[in-house]
């Protein structure tokens, strides 16, 4: 019976479901940015699979479906451009160069220390969309032949820093500009950021949603060449 | 419009968006192929967004729960991710202001050159 209820994959889409609740929860109870609802769910699931020595194949029969979603949940960024299509026509050149220029310096600076860290490829290849969105994030990674687990644990810690430091970043790079706060933030940490430049402003909020879906593109592209 | 509609819309989307991403001769992920796409298709007005707003708000609003399995099997790599944790952290960390400081100073220099043209112009 117990072998029927863990191959099926209710299992692992109920465990998901479960986990993420209770990282909701922690989430709102404690306010802290680092118990991020991603983070305290994969832990609680990880750390459940490794008590009960349930092999990761088991859990996969129900998480295949749910990653098969990450191309809708892609898609739909779409909207964070259609509903910004105003300011975005508004600060058109501004937004592509930012956004290029940002997706330059990110994969630029990781392949650097990638390289003076003498890491393996497969390790620089899940770095290098680090400051993407994690979906389009994993989708570069795959594509590049790097490993989705380490791709978003990258990102994660990437958005983590530029949402808890964006306020300080601005003091120390004396940014005070409301359009190139927004892309920058955007730029750098992506959705996690975003909810931060939501709170700082208007405009940087928006400006750092047209960001994530740009720079998406952007570093999309560039990794082509890499 | 029905959710149902509004699934086999934004599944189509995905679909064909996999269909590019085959044909092109690089690996380029296909889900942003799919992004791009509903994007030309909201900005030309051929796709309302009233016409996928309830699964899109789903998604959105529950974005970070997809990529928990993705997330999860990084414990397939964990003995690589133990011996490389430092250098993994520090990239990461590290990285991320210079890409706020390139991004907010080429935005920055530009519109100061832009403004600059314009006042003179005036001039």
């Amino acid at each position: 019976m117990l072998e029927a209820v863990l191959t099926s994959p209710f299992f692992g889409l109920g465990l998901s479901a479960a986990a993420w609740c209770a990282g909701v929860w922690v989430q709102k109870k404690t306010g802290w940015v680092l118990c991020n609802p991603l983070v305290v769910a994969g832990v609680l699931i990880i750390a459940f699979l490794s008590v009960f020595h349930i092999p990761l194949s088991q859990y996969n029969e129900g998480a295949e479906i749910i990653k098969m979603m990450l191309g809708p949940v892609t898609a739909v960024l779409a909207l964070n451009i259609y509903h910004q299509r105003e300011t975005l026509k508004e600060f058109f050149w501004p937004v592509l160069a930012g956004c290029l220029a940002g997706s330059l310096a990110s994969l630029g600076s990781v392949l650097l220390l990638c390289r003076l860290f003498r890491l393996e490829d497969a390790l620089t290849a899940s770095l290098l969309p680090k400051s993407v969105t994690t979906a389009i994030a994993l989708g570069i990674a795959e594509s590049q032949g790097g490993i989705q687990g380490i791709a978003a644990v990258a990102v994660i810690l990437a958005g983590l820093v530029g949402a808890v430091f964006a306020p300080m970043f601005a003091k120390w790079f004396r940014v005070h500009d409301p359009v190139a706060e927004g892309l920058a933030i955007g730029a750098c940490s992506h959705a996690l950021g975003t909810t931060k430049a939501m709170e700082i402003g208007e405009i940087q909020g928006a400006m750092s949603s047209i960001a994530i879906c740009v720079c998406g593109i952007f570093t999309s592209l560039l990794a082509l060449f890499l | 419009m029905h959710i149902m509609g509004e699934l086999a819309l934004i599944f189509g989307i995905c679909l064909v968006g996999e269909g590019v991403a085959a044909l092109l001769p690089v690996a380029f992920p296909a889900s942003v192929i799919s992004m791009i796409l509903l994007m030309i298709l909201l900005l030309a007005g051929v796709v309302k967004d009233r016409q996928i707003q309830t699964v899109s708000h789903f998604l959105v609003a529950n974005m970070a729960f997809f990529f928990l399995p993705s997330f999860v099997g990084m414990i397939e790599h964990a003995e690589l991710l133990k011996s490389q944790a430092l250098p993994l952290v520090l990239i990461a960390v590290l990285t991320t202001p210079v890409v706020y400081l390139v991004t907010a100073w080429t935005v920055r220099l530009l519109m100061l050159g832009s403004k600059r043209r314009k006042e003179g112009g005036h001039a």
